[in-house]
């Protein structure tokens, strides 16, 4: 079959439809950023969780690292001293950035309890001082590629005092962008 | 590859409203046409428009690497200077991309061959995906298609994957954009807001014109909140061009589709493209146009021509279309002419969508011109095998 198994709407459709996707309402997450294993210690009081988190993201971050040919394209990216010389196992070498933190992150219950089992990532720091961490694995309908994509993490304030609008929007019309 | 007549779904419009579907009719003319379909056979989708269309991709992201590392590749596509490294760093971080559209010639004779890459702002996406897929369970219960009959489309199914798969890589709070005033634009983004949630994502909406900008250069929301992702269905170009577009390398802030795609949203990749695959069968002849008398058997497009804009297309017969727009002073690119097939007076466009990497599933634009504009109508599609001619006696 080429076609979709079904084509579920969610909002746009004004009759009521089942849905097989799992509902998140009633849970949250907790996600964290810390630079050592005492830092997370202090924030979520659980040491068992953030020791298995910093050893499984310093494991990961071999393998989930950006990968660079040479140490200078490594350190023009991540800053002096901030890369290491690494090898994937099949003799082959590259650098990579050192690890300079890790995520943690832990799915709530509703009273606020941690549920079992947690995710981690390893974090890097580039050069402009900005957090980045691993992309979601490729696979699926996305195709694999060598090394790891990193993606920016926000790290900063999420509030900011808005002193100007509508900057963009001036080569739209009503009949749309088109394309 | 057949156009074939058939009755209407005497309901279809009531169904249209019931699903936000409401950009069928545009300014009074059909845009939603279900008085025929194009009928394919397996082989025609798999050989004929899915698998050039996964090779095509590949060869385009490959072409990304080799455009971000030269200045002059750059520099034929016109990418304004202050944006150049920051298109280069978000895909050296492979920012995540969504999706995409591929439009071909095809009329089941000989190779499909490339017009363009619809790779920033594709539209026509919920009737493709949805509405289209309807129209055919609907039609297959009436029994007004052979039993069996298919459809080359999991367009939905890979935008729920697609979603999942990078959910972890968006940045919150994630907004979708659109122009305030577009129905059509509208329902795109609102149907990919549906298929985000449908994966789990937590995300907002909010027009284009609203997005604000914070006094150190972040991008913020209605209640200023630093936007983290915004998925804009507004074209990167204009953005360039526009007051706080010189805010966006340094703003932090995510965009979908990344800049990079503005690399391949561009015309100037099809002469890229030829340069590297000389003689690809899906491919058409194109260079970068130097100015000058257009040559009988060429077609001028503009780097960044939407909706068949100031289209200039030399007939081999000497005949010369244009089309007008919004796009004169611009560079352009020059592609040898190879016009759509014709179905009793109809040119279909096939729009062949790439969710993440995969090709999954066609949509179809029918004009009565050979230049498909906005005007041209969205026709559904079905595969069904032909009689196989077996006599019983």
């Amino acid at each position: 079959m080429k076609r979709s198994r079904t084509a579920a709407l969610l909002l746009m459709s004004t009759a009521p439809l089942l849905l097989t996707a799992c509902d998140r309402s009633e849970s949250a997450s907790r996600e964290g950023l810390y630079t050592s294993v005492e830092a997370c210690v202090a924030q979520t009081n659980d040491s068992a969780t953030c020791r298995q988190a910093f050893a499984k993201a310093q494991q990961d971050a071999t393998a989930s690292a950006p990968r660079f040919a040479n140490r200078e394209a490594c350190e023009a990216s991540y800053g002096k001293e901030q890369c290491a010389e690494r090898s994937d196992g099949a003799n082959h070498s590259f650098f990579g950035p050192l690890m300079t933190g890790f995520f943690l992150s832990q799915m709530m219950s509703r009273n606020g309890v941690a549920a079992n089992g947690f995710n981690s990532a390893p974090a890097f720091r580039d050069s402009n001082g900005g957090w980045q961490r691993p992309a979601a694995g490729a696979g699926g309908v996305y195709r694999g590629g060598t090394g790891t994509a990193m993606v920016p993490v926000n790290a900063t304030p999420n509030r900011a005092v808005t002193v100007s609008r509508s900057g963009f929007g001036s080569s739209g019309s009503s009949r749309g962008i088109g394309g | 590859m057949r156009r074939i007549a058939t009755a209407e779904r005497p309901d279809w419009r009531a169904k249209a409203a019931a699903c936000g579907f409401g950009f069928h009719t545009i300014d009074d003319a059909p845009y939603w046409d279900e008085s025929a379909y194009y009928a394919f056979t397996l082989r025609e989708i798999e050989d004929g428009i899915e698998a050039p269309t996964e090779e095509l991709h590949a060869m385009a992201l490959d072409m990304v690497e080799r455009i971000v590392g030269s200045e002059q590749h750059m520099q034929q596509l016109a990418i304004p200077e202050p944006y150049r490294d920051w298109i280069a760093q978000s895909w050296r971080e492979r920012q995540p991309h969504l999706y995409g559209r591929m439009d071909f010639a095809y009329g089941g004779n000989g190779p499909a061959k490339l017009y363009e890459l619809n790779y920033d702002t594709p539209t026509s996406l919920f009737e493709a995906a949805f509405f289209q897929w309807q129209w055919l369970e609907d039609q297959l219960a009436r029994g007004q298609l052979p039993a069996g009959s298919d459809q080359f489309n999991s367009i939905y199914e890979s935008l729920v994957e697609a979603f999942g798969t990078i959910a972890r890589g968006i940045a919150r709070p994630f907004h979708f954009a659109a122009v305030r005033d577009s129905a059509e634009d509208q329902g795109t983004v609102a149907y990919l807001r549906d298929c985000a949630l449908q994966a789990g994502i937590d995300c907002g909406t909010l027009a284009i014109e609203d997005i604000g900008v914070s006094a150190d250069g972040r991008f913020t929301d209605l209640d200023d909140q630093v936007i983290g992702c915004l998925f804009k269905l507004y074209p990167l170009e204009d953005m360039f061009r526009e007051s706080f577009g010189a805010c966006l390398p340094r703003s932090g802030l995510q965009l979908i589709e990344p800049p990079w795609k503005a690399l391949l949203s561009n015309k100037g990749i099809l002469p890229l493209l030829w340069e590297a695959h000389r003689d690809h069968p899906n491919l058409l002849p194109a260079e970068f146009d130097g100015g000058g008398e257009l040559p009988r058997g060429w077609v001028r497009k503009p780097l960044h021509s939407r909706e068949g804009a100031n289209i200039t297309m030399h007939l081999d017969d000497g005949r010369e279309l244009r089309t007008d727009g919004p796009y004169r002073d611009g560079p352009c690119i020059r592609q040898a002419c190879h016009p759509l097939p014709g179905f009793d007076g109809h040119y279909p466009l096939i729009g062949s969508w790439v969710v993440g990497d995969r090709a999954c599933g066609i949509g179809i634009r029918e004009d009565d011109s050979l230049v498909t504009r906005d005007s041209a109508r969205f026709v559904p599609h079905a595969i069904v095998e032909e009689a196989r001619g077996v006599l019983i006696a």
